[in-house]
């Protein structure tokens, strides 16, 4: 049954995209009008078959690891999206990578985010592709700045760089790392460019200087201040993530959202 | 018989396989034996032994290579073979974290809440 | 999995935290005092490699401010940070990937003290 259900998965992916491949305005207007309510050519028509497969898919992974999954959502656009304990982030990926039923082998990226008003400020992103199933995961977890991570590279070489520039940019530690060290900044940086607390200045400018002919660091000196620009835009910038009317049920862990957030 | 006049899998770093039911039978057994160590109540043991045992049943029914494969439908024997390998490593590595456990930590408040 | 032993037997009587390296302060500590050794040997070195216009005194001493500068830390967790940094920096200058540029950087020679009195700032042009 598990293995029929993870070829659906796949056999659903590549549905949608023979869709998205041949689709013109007309046939989705008619596949919308038969489907929703929504008429508008705009509006990114729902796939209830995938988002479905992918829950069912989720789900599983949730019940193999109910250890290190904290939560599984199926995102508005079909994105599978599992968050898990920091702890685990070595025995997901290995599951994902070795079970015969995920076969997750290649990593696509690993990145970070700030979000400086919880608790654990950083989440890390792992983005991973199944090359058999045709099909793709994104593991989140999260962490603070004095808190080591597991590295992934014993899990995935591709792991390396990404870790080192999530270290550069993030100050994010990641332990047991083989070579964790600078790659983006310049020698004799100071601070974590990606933080929200990082001004948008920069704390230092450079100058050749000719009385001691080489090139000098100085604190900025901005005529005016940078960092108190009003950076908001006027656009809404999260159109498809507004908040619900009434409060979204709380999941538990290795619960499947029933919904996408709308 | 197809497996020996077989010279290339056509992918790199995948060398043909000469016997492959002596081999899958000697991984499936493994992998079952590794799973046994589990709870009886995992969902992994649950949906592995399934797994395996489904394509066990195959590799001891059907003599003929192209005929397996298209049975287990997963790619080329060397394949199957391969993400034998991967499982029983799986396996193995799973009875040492016992992930059937419950959730070790709960997340602080409002971790994945989106938009903050 | 030696982290999450490292946690358990970190786990005293307040919050547990997952440690970096240290499980206290003293081990933090010693971390810290092998690195100004390490940075204190170096220094010879880099002055001749870097042929920089200083004397090893002054890079000593210079080393030695640098680590007197976060001598107020005291949590392990931030020690073994600083001490992670410094090994980078460390690195860095033992295999010249550093120029000479960003060893003097340590050094402040441009800078100019800001002004702090009135006429001084008027003179200056601009007040940030």
């Amino acid at each position: 049954m598990a293995a029929s259900l993870v070829r659906f998965v796949r056999g659903g992916l590549g549905r949608s995209y023979n869709l998205a491949r041949s689709s013109c305005l007309l046939q989705q207007q008619s596949r919308l009008q038969s489907s929703t309510t929504e008429t508008s050519p705009t509006i990114r028509p729902k796939d209830a078959v995938t988002h479905s497969q992918l829950a069912a898919f989720g789900e599983y992974v949730a019940e193999m690891m109910p250890k290190y999954i904290q939560q599984v959502q199926v995102s508005c656009y079909n994105e599978l999206e599992v968050m898990i304990h920091p702890d685990g982030v070595i025995p997901v990926l290995t599951f994902l990578r070795d079970h015969t039923n995920t076969q997750f082998r290649n990593m696509i990226d690993l990145t970070a985010v700030d979000v400086p008003s919880r608790q654990n400020r950083f989440e890390i992103v792992y983005h991973l592709l199944s090359l058999r199933y045709n099909s793709r995961v994104r593991i989140k977890t999260y962490t603070d700045e004095l808190s080591p991570v597991d590295s992934a590279v014993p899990v995935h070489m591709a792991a390396n760089w990404y870790e080192r520039e999530v270290w550069d940019m993030y100050g994010v530690f990641f332990a047991n790392h083989p070579d964790l060290r600078r790659i983006l900044t310049d020698y004799g940086f100071e601070g974590h460019p990606f933080r929200k607390d990082f001004p948008l200045s920069g704390y230092v400018e450079v100058r050749y200087d000719d009385e001691v002919k080489r090139v000098v660091a100085e604190p900025v000196e901005l005529s005016q201040e940078f960092r108190k620009f009003d950076l908001n835009t006027p656009w809404e910038v999260f159109p498809a993530y507004r908040e619900p009317k009434e409060a979204a049920p709380k999941l538990e862990a290795g619960d499947v959202a029933p919904e996408a957030p709308k | 018989m197809a497996g020996l006049l077989k010279k290339t899998t056509g992918l790199v770093g995948l060398a043909v396989s000469h016997n492959p039911h002596e081999r899958l039978r000697i991984l499936y057994s493994k992998i079952l034996a590794s799973l046994q160590t589990m709870p009886q109540d995992a969902a992994y043991r649950k949906y592995t032994e399934q797994l395996v045992s489904e394509r066990f049943n195959h590799v001891k029914a059907e003599a003929d290579v192209e005929k397996l494969e298209k049975k287990i439908n997963c790619g080329q024997i060397e394949e199957v073979i391969f993400q034998a390998e991967c499982e029983l490593a799986l396996s193995r590595k799973m009875s040492e974290w016992k992930p059937w456990e419950p959730l070790t930590e709960e997340p602080p408040p409002n971790q994945w809440k989106w938009p903050v | 999995m030696a982290s999450a032993a490292a946690t358990r037997a970190a786990a005293g009587a307040s919050k547990v935290v997952k440690p970096l390296f240290s499980r206290d302060l003293d081990e933090a500590k010693r971390r810290a005092r092998d690195l100004y050794r390490a940075w204190y040997r170096e220094v010879p070195t880099t002055v001749a490699t870097f042929q920089l216009d200083i004397n090893t005194r002054q890079g000593r001493d210079k080393v030695r401010e640098m680590f007197d500068r976060n001598k107020h830390v005291t949590d392990p967790r931030v020690v073994d940070m600083l001490v992670i940094k410094g090994k980078l920096e460390l690195q860095e200058t033992i295999h010249v990937w550093k120029q000479k540029t960003h060893i003097m950087r340590y050094f402040h020679e441009t800078e100019e003290p800001r002004a702090t009195d009135f006429l001084s700032k008027f003179y200056g042009g601009h007040d940030p």
